[in-house]
């Protein structure tokens, strides 16, 4: 599920199926050095949120991705997202990110993080493997969460 | 010369004739047009969407053909990559769409361990036959859809999502 009105609508009214919310955190550095590398991370990022969907669409909502810059990053309580989310009635919130900082914020919030790769040098049948690669490493994540309940 | 003389009445006949032959054809031409548009209609190409698959590679066991499409939303035109489940039944090829008739999940042959030639949704557990028939007692509420099948040059080509015809 994406987060618009036909799918909202439909997690309304399935929310005993639909129960985990996917967040991902895209951090923008628009430093002249850093740019690229953010801009790569984040198109890695969302294709590969866009691809787990693709997938799983029957039981997660993907959020459009929460974008915030390095100064700013502090005033982020991934807790009080959660809690938020929790209320809305998400069973398992899971953050997603190419931000190395947020594995060291690991208690009792899911944070995925993954290195980016520069898709953009790649062809598209290549980028395809890549993308079910990456997702063959987010699947075990979300099963054992889900098989937990 | 002077004995091939238009008269007035002659010259205005000719004159009026001529300009009523062309508005009569031009209000009648478009009535046409419009009676056997249909006809004139150019069928799109993209009927059918030719994939890397060869036929000649397709047996028993599923498996997945993804194929590209340009879809036009509005002004934004992207590249949209599909995927089906392909196998021969008999002399048949059967190319089911992966997409669980539950919630709309993406749906793998042999997907989980305990039943091996079922389509598994991954999901919420549904599961469907080789067909594409849903088993009862699990989430889905219909059979999965499957896609007109066509072959050109040793290559599969594929259709329209139809409504399994098969169950």
């Amino acid at each position: 599920m994406f987060f618009n009105v036909k799918d909202v609508s439909q997690f309304q009214s399935q929310k005993d199926f639909i129960d985990t919310v996917i967040i991902p955190l895209v951090s923008v550095n628009l430093n002249d050095t850093m740019i690229k590398q953010s801009s790569s991370a984040t198109e890695y990022l969302m294709s590969l949120t866009a691809f787990i969907e693709q997938q799983f669409k029957g039981r997660l909502m993907l959020m459009p991705p929460f974008t915030y810059l390095e100064q700013l990053k502090e005033t982020i309580s991934l807790i009080s997202i959660k809690e938020e989310f929790q209320v809305a009635g998400f069973k398992h919130v899971m953050f997603i990110t190419c931000d190395h900082s947020w594995t060291s914020f690991n208690h009792d919030v899911d944070v995925i993080w993954l290195p980016s790769i520069p898709l953009e040098s790649m062809d598209k049948s290549v980028k395809m493997t890549i993308l079910e690669d990456q997702l063959k490493q987010v699947i075990p994540v979300l099963s054992s969460k889900w098989s937990q309940s | 010369m002077s004995n091939n003389r238009v008269s007035r009445r002659q010259f205005l006949n000719y004159t009026l004739t001529g300009v009523g032959g062309f508005m009569a054809a031009g209000m009648l031409m478009p009535m046409v047009r419009f009676a056997i548009d249909p006809a004139l209609q150019v069928k799109a190409e993209g009927d059918f969407i030719q994939t890397s698959q060869k036929v000649a590679d397709i047996t028993e066991e599923p498996i997945k053909v993804d194929f590209t499409f340009e879809q036009v939303d509005a002004w934004y035109k992207s590249d949209v990559t599909e995927a089906a489940w392909v196998y021969k039944s008999g002399d048949t090829i059967v190319a089911l769409s992966p997409v669980c008739k539950h919630l709309g999940c993406t749906v793998n042959w042999a997907g989980s361990p305990d039943h091996p030639d079922q389509f598994f949704c991954a999901c919420h557990a549904g599961r469907y036959e080789k067909t594409g028939k849903n088993i009862p007692g699990t989430p889905p509420l219909g059979a999965l859809d499957e896609y007109e099948v066509s072959e050109k040059d040793g290559f599969l080509m594929l259709g329209k999502k139809v409504p399994n015809t098969t169950v």
